[in-house]
């Protein structure tokens, strides 16, 4: 009787276990939650929360209510020790990240070893998917993309609306002179020589510089058309004060993302002044719902969960990049490193189809190669998209301040 | 010939900046003889003090000088009686560590309460540009020359007439000597610190109209505050002044002719042959009067 019941017991117990399993599944969510990066780090996640709860509310993953176990990463030391963690005593079969590009390096890493899938949604430096790792794979564009976004931007949007062959005009590079601005620019530079542009001067300066007038006289005495800045916050706001001061006139000037995409520099530099200035970043919030089918029901559900707008486009990249990965993970066969990886590779969205208006098909390398930063500029105080016509909101205007 | 005559007056503009920042770390060096490393952070509480006092009392930023300027005096007296002057017989490495360890606080203070944003004032007649000939000087570039001048001859007059100013002076050729005659050295140090505070409260509400404030603002201006006081001669503030201008032009001068990442280069190499060469710098008294 005793042995029975014993058994009745074990079979019992078991039967729990797997009804727990089957229940939910736990998905590992790296990101910088404290620290110098947890504004924008926080916003990301909220993308990814965002897609989670769509999909729990629509059944889950396989049926299975979807879990998530956060990990803090607020540099790359503690992106290596929560990766561990995550991936070995939460034993998480998925990992999404990571907004950062170092703190993307150092948990990839780890990811990798354990074999454990890690999906990259925010972070843009190219050696993210370029070291043969089998198991990571990125949806958002990289630093190379946006540099040949900018170059493009010359050919397919500049020189049309000044009426103007592109190789007739003067373009300068200005950058600040850390990692950022020196791979944007290095891949600038490559495009320019492919593309046969004019590229007449290339000036790097430091972010920490209080005078920016000796690369103004620079450009003023070149005679420079345009100008392509990779910069930070301060350096765009001095690089704009002192431009006007020095009177220099620019046909157009355009920025990488960084301190281009603020609000703050806008209002530090005055509408009035950064109007006209074009900037390349991730999908932002006035672009043509046409171009980007999901976006205004993303806003509508962020608001409704956060009780505000979302603060930058990093929140709807996140969520772009989670909704095209669980469809793919729906349709794979486990969440196993060979079962998802399949399942990932298989993924063939056309542009156009998601909320960021990105297409998805990714390399062998796990690089999405459909993924195209916008072309956006700074009207009336306002960041809207100009550039593909499809995603546009309002015409580009040439010249730069009023 | 129009650049370089340009390059000349954005690069005195640019001296008068750091001229009197580098006046306020002369003072104190000088005198109570530390090197003030949160001589920058002291900029960055008087921009946000100016920020604050016209986003809240509407002051325009140069008006707001004066109470910021008492500010940053009393901010100053205050650190050399509570820190320095407990350290002041201990070894100098302690008071290096002592400012420096203020420094990283006060920014980390800014970064909890300010977030890492930037802010700026609106004080758009200060940034209009004057035309002299086919030249362009901003407004309050000029205000700035004209406030750095006058608060070298302020400070002259204030050191050579002033009983206050000759006990200073006194206190900074020797220590032990003021002592002995009489001159309470320790008040006088706090007074000293007190000034050098001061000059950078004035900085801060010139510059502020000028540069948005963020927590690390400090550092763009106080490392080439120093290669200035090393090049004044440490402890002279003429020195400083005309050190300033020669970093203001040197920087304008090499940002345009060699390259604009290059410039710390061309004058942190000025700074090196200053103390290999003429380690008393350009105006230097002399070494070893302690």
């Amino acid at each position: 009787m005793k042995k029975v019941l014993g058994a009745a017991l074990a079979v019992g117990m078991t039967l729990a276990a797997s009804a727990v399993s089957a229940q939910s599944v736990k998905v590992g969510a790296l990101y910088p939650f404290s620290g110098g990066l947890a504004l924008l780090g926080d916003e990301s996640f909220r993308g990814l929360e965002v897609a989670i709860d769509e999909r729990n509310a629509a059944g889950g993953l396989k049926g299975q209510k979807i879990e998530i176990v956060k990990g803090d990463a607020v540099d790359p030391n503690q992106a290596v020790g929560e990766a561990r963690r995550l991936t070995s005593v939460e034993k998480v079969p998925v990992v999404f990240g990571s907004y950062a590009s170092s703190i993307s390096l150092a948990a990839t890493q780890v990811a990798e070893l354990a074999g454990v899938p890690y999906f990259e949604m925010g972070a843009i430096s190219d050696p993210i998917t370029e070291r043969g790792f089998k198991n990571v794979y990125r949806t958002n564009p990289t630093a190379k993309d946006f540099a040949n976004k900018m170059v493009d931007a010359i050919i397919d949007a500049i020189a049309p609306a000044l009426k103007t062959e592109a190789k007739s005009l003067k373009v300068a590079i200005i950058h600040e002179d850390s990692l950022y601005g020196q791979t944007v620019t290095g891949f600038q530079v490559a495009r320019m020589k492919e593309k046969g542009l004019n590229l007449v001067e290339t000036l790097p300066y430091s972010a920490k510089s209080v005078d920016l007038t000796p690369v103004i006289l620079r450009l003023k005495s070149s005679g420079i058309d345009v100008v392509l800045q990779t910069s930070y916050q301060n350096d765009t706001v001095l690089f704009f004060r002192q431009m006007k001061e020095q009177g220099l006139k620019l046909k157009a000037v355009m920025g990488a993302g960084g301190g281009y995409s603020l609000t703050d520099t806008m209002k530090a530099i005055g509408a009035e002044n950064f109007e006209g200035a074009l900037n390349v970043d991730f999908t932002q919030y006035k672009t043509n719902p046409a171009g980007a089918p999901g976006i205004e029901d993303f806003v509508k559900k962020y608001q409704a969960k956060y009780g505000m707008p979302p603060r930058s486009g990093h929140s709807l990249a996140n969520y772009m990049g989670a909704r095209v990965i669980f469809d793919a993970l729906a349709g794979a066969k486990d969440l196993s490193s060979a079962g998802v990886r399949e399942a990932m590779l298989k993924i063939d969205i056309a542009p156009g189809k998601t909320p960021t208006g990105w297409g998805v098909k990714l390399n062998d390398k796990g690089q999405n190669e459909r993924g195209s930063p916008y072309i956006m500029q700074w009207q009336k105080g306002e960041l809207v998209t100009v550039f593909p016509k499809e995603a546009a909101v309002s015409a580009m205007k040439v010249g730069v301040g009023n | 010939m129009d650049v370089p005559v340009q390059l000349i007056l954005n690069g005195i503009m640019l001296g008068s900046m750091y001229a009197i920042i580098a006046v306020g770390l002369t003072l104190i060096f000088g005198i109570v003889r530390v090197v003030n490393f949160a001589h920058g952070e002291f900029l960055m509480l008087g921009m946000y003090a100016v920020y604050l006092l016209s986003r809240y009392a509407g002051l325009h930023p140069y008006v707001s000088a004066v109470p910021v300027v008492i500010l940053l005096f009393c901010v100053g007296a205050l650190v050399q009686r509570f820190i320095i002057q407990k350290l002041l017989g201990a070894d100098e490495h302690i008071q290096i560590f002592a400012t420096v360890g203020l420094s990283t606080a006060l920014v980390n203070l800014a970064l909890l309460v300010f977030g890492a944003d930037l802010y700026s004032v609106q004080a758009p007649a200060v940034r209009q540009s004057l035309p002299i000939g086919s030249f362009t000087v901003l407004v309050g570039h000029l205000v700035i020359l004209g406030a750095a001048i006058a608060l070298v001859a302020g400070l002259h007059v204030f050191m050579h007439t002033t009983p206050l100013g000759r006990a200073i002076r006194a206190t900074a050729q020797n220590r032990t000597a003021a002592l002995l005659m009489g001159v309470p050295v320790e008040r006088i140090y706090v007074i000293s610190f007190g000034l050098g505070a001061a000059c950078v409260g004035l900085a801060s509400a010139l510059i502020m109209p000028l540069y948005p404030v963020t927590p690390t603002i400090g550092s763009y201006f106080v490392l080439t505050a120093f290669v200035v006081v090393v090049l004044g001669g440490m402890r002279s503030m003429y020195g400083a002044f005309f050190g300033a201008m020669i970093i203001g032009i040197v920087d304008s001068l090499s940002g345009y002719y060699i390259a604009p990442d290059l410039k710390e280069v061309v004058y942190f190499a000025i700074f090196i042959l200053i103390l290999i060469f003429k380690p008393t710098g350009l105006f230097g008294f002399g070494r070893g009067t302690e």
